[in-house]
Formats: C-alpha cells, structure tokens, sequence
C-alpha cells in the first residue's frame, strides 16, 4: 500500500508547509502573550506559586513562576511542533492541514488560558497555599480556545478541483450498468474496539470528576462523547456523483468528486501499523484514513496525491461501482 | 447493499426496488435489525423522486420484510431472513429446462407470469 509519487502528486506540500508555520506561529504568540501579561503580575504574585491542585481542591504542587510559564510555553511548543510535522510532511488533504491548524491553534490557546486563569486568582495572595482550586479555569481553558481553532480551520483555503486525465486503469474491476442505468451504494460502519475503547474513556473520565468533585472537569467527558459519536459511526455512499464517508452527527464528512478519482480497490488496513490508532486519521504518504478496525477497506486514490481508506465490509462491490462512476464522469 | 435503477425497464421503479431489498435479503447481504438508507439519501443518490422510494418502503412493511420505526427508519425484520435457497435452486432447474426446451427469454417469463395468475 504505497501511495504514487510524482511532480503532479507533490503540489499540496506548499500549501501543507505554510498552514503548519502559520498555525504553530499563531499558537506560539498566543501563549507568550499570555506569559507576558502573567509575568507583568509577578510583584502581586506569592512565590512560589500554586501549580496543581489535589482532588480535594488543595494546591499540592509548587512552582516559581518562571519556571511555570516555561512549563506551558514548552508544552505548547512541543505540542506545535508535532501537529505541525503531521501538516508539513502528511498535509495532501484540505482536511489534514485544517485539522492541524485548529489542533495547534487550539493548544496555543488551551496553554494561554490555563496559564492566565491559574495564575489570575493568586493575585494579591501572600502564601500560594490559600490558592483555590481554578476548576473554572480549566473548563474555560478547555472551550475557549475553540473558537480561535474554527477560525484557524476557516482560514485554511480547501483544495482546488482538480479532474483525472485518465479513466481508471483497464484491470480495475467494475460493475456493469446498462447504458441509462443508475447505482448507489450504502452502508453503515460503526462499533468495533475503537467504539469501546471511547465509551471506557467517556465513562472513566465522567467518574474521575464525580470521584474529585471538580465539577468543572466534566466538560472533558463531554467533549470526549461528541467525538466518540461524531467520530465512530458512519455512513459510506458510492452514487453517480463519487464518494461520500458522512458521520452520523453529520460532521466530519468528506466527499471525493468521481471526476477526482483514479482508482477504486479493495486493500487490507493494519490501524495501528498505518494509521497510528482508530478514528479519522492521517497515515504515511497524507492518506486520510477512516479507521474503525483492522482488515478490509475501501482505497480510493485521488487527485493530487490524496489518498482515502475507509474500513467498511463489502467493499469489493463499492471499489467497482466507484471505479465504474469514475469512468462515466471523464 | 447495491442498489440500481433501470428507468428503462418495464418494470415500475419502485418495484424494483423492491425486488432488490428481496434479493440482498436472500443472499444475506441485509441482516434482520440493519437499517436501510434513509429514503430522501436513496432518492437524491438514485436521482428518483422521494415518494417512489417512501413507497417502496411502504409495500416491503406491508409485506413484512422491514419496519418503519419513527426516527430510527427502515429496520429489516426476522422474516427478512428467509432461506431462499431451495427456490433458487428450482428456479435453476427451471431455466434449465426452459433452455433445453429452447424456449425465449420472453416465453419463459410469460410462463412464470402465468403460473402466478392460477
């Protein structure tokens, strides 16, 4: 399952390169915005200052106030520079370079909030010990910075339709259809232990913050299921107008044009080995992956080096009918 | 499942939907408890007005092969899981006999046609 490389295959590396500076760039200010507002506080600020918080609500962790703000900003940094390298070398899809965007716009934002809400209630406090727990904060610092995410997503501009040249190779398999006859393709894909595995990570999250009584901490349980569920149940549809993998939820959806697509087949999916683990992915060579278990996959290599896999049953009758729609729309 | 339309055929387009969901029931690539798509995304795919597609669904409740359930759409029964097997098997027997006979496609459809008059 390698991907095609070629000059025409390589013309989304520009755009993936200047989404991944730009983004990790944008979250790099963000958070040292917030390192410079917080360090302008440093004389009414107890020394050391509180850091973590027990599950009692305590402070049971310390730091200087450097070295606090050197913690977020490494943390921020570090979590830049990984999702930018997934945009800079796996960046093929509009999808991929959007996602990237908003994950690391999010974490400049989610770093500038902790660190701005943590350190505001200690203003004014002579021993850090009195510091209330910033439960608040944490939630606050968990959702606001979606919004400059959406809008880092926004801005990243989608890929340009770009039609095949040539129908799909001669020995890719096809469905015969009479001359004014009509096929579409439906099935649902769900479950499997990616299903699991959220639903444990729902639940087990939901007790952690009922078991500390940070009440604050169920927004992350919360966020957690809308993904599981937007993230773990689709549908897949192959009609005269190409490709569409929708999430029940309605978002994400992708929709692959059959005048975009080269070839159709049928290929086996290790998860961990090509994607990394279950969910809407991005593997080796910019393949977008909709990986819900191991074994047998729609492939669908379009235009501009974009590959998609999506693991669904049957989908032997799915890679003809497409390679058969993609003929028709040449 | 695959679904085709044939606007060509004689054959009304709602009935041959129907003939589908009969035939994927059969073969087993539609288990009781899945669900059919939802008539609007059918329509939309197969370029068909809604209402062929709603009354398609309408005839396979009525005769027993999904249930229409509010909100959760079109759910394939038990009954759907039928083993069709031995009537395939006749109606290959029946073909070949039709052939060894030399009788044309359209006479041999008339005679089954027939047959389900009596």
């Amino acid at each position: 399952m390698t991907p095609p490389s070629g000059p025409s295959t390589e013309a989304w590396r520009p755009h993936a390169r200047l989404a991944a500076a730009c983004s990790a760039l944008a979250a790099l200010v963000l958070v040292t915005v917030a390192a410079v507002v917080v360090w302008s506080w440093r004389e009414d600020l107890p020394d050391p200052v509180a850091s973590h918080w027990s599950g009692a609500g305590r402070p049971d962790g310390f730091m200087s106030l450097g070295t606090f703000v050197l913690t977020t900003v490494a943390m921020v940094v570090g979590c830049s520079l990984l999702f930018g390298a997934i945009g800079w070398f796996r960046g093929a899809a509009s999808s991929t370079r959007r996602t990237v965007a908003a994950a690391t716009v999010w974490v400049g934002g989610f770093g500038a909030t902790l660190l701005l809400g943590t350190v505001a209630t200690q203003r004014g406090l002579d021993d850090a010990a009195q510091a209330t727990a910033p439960g608040t904060a944490l939630a606050l610092a968990l959702l606001v910075p979606l919004v400059p995410a959406a809008v880092a997503a926004w801005l990243v501009p989608g890929d340009p339709h770009r039609p095949a040249v040539a129908p799909p190779d001669a020995d890719a398999a096809r469905t015969r259809l009479g001359p004014g006859e009509r096929a579409v393709w439906i099935r649902r894909v769900g479950g499997g232990p990616a299903l699991a595995a959220g639903g444990v990570a729902v639940v087990g999250t939901a007790l952690l913050a009922v078991f500390l009584q940070v009440w604050a901490m169920l927004v992350a349980p919360v966020l957690l299921a809308l993904a599981v569920a937007a993230m773990f149940a689709f549908t897949v549809r192959v009609d005269a107008t190409g490709l569409t993998v929708r999430s029940v939820l309605g978002w994400p959806r992708t929709h692959v044009p059959a005048d975009e697509i080269e070839r159709a087949r049928v290929s086996r999916v290790s998860p961990l080995r090509d994607f990394g683990g279950w969910g809407w992915r991005v593997g080796a060579g910019g393949r977008t992956g909709v990986v819900l278990r191991a074994g047998e996959s729609l492939e669908v290599e379009r235009t501009g080096g974009r590959g998609l896999v999506v693991t669904v049953d049957d989908a032997a009758t799915a890679a003809s009918l497409l390679n058969t729609v993609a003929e028709r729309a040449r | 499942m695959l679904w085709r339309i044939d606007p060509a055929s004689d054959e009304p387009l709602y009935s041959q939907l129907v003939a589908q969901v009969h035939l994927a029931a059969a073969r087993g690539e539609v288990a009781p408890g899945d669900r059919l798509p939802a008539a609007r995304e059918l329509a939309e795919s197969l370029e068909l007005n809604i209402h062929t597609v709603l009354k398609a669904y309408q005839q396979l409740r009525d005769q027993g092969l999904i249930e229409l359930r509010r909100g959760r759409g079109a759910v394939v029964t038990g009954a759907a899981a039928r083993d069709l097997s031995p009537v395939e098997k006749a109606l290959a027997a029946f073909l070949a006999a039709a052939r060894d006979a030399r009788l044309s496609p359209q006479a041999t459809t008339t005679l089954v046609k027939e047959a389900m008059k009596r």
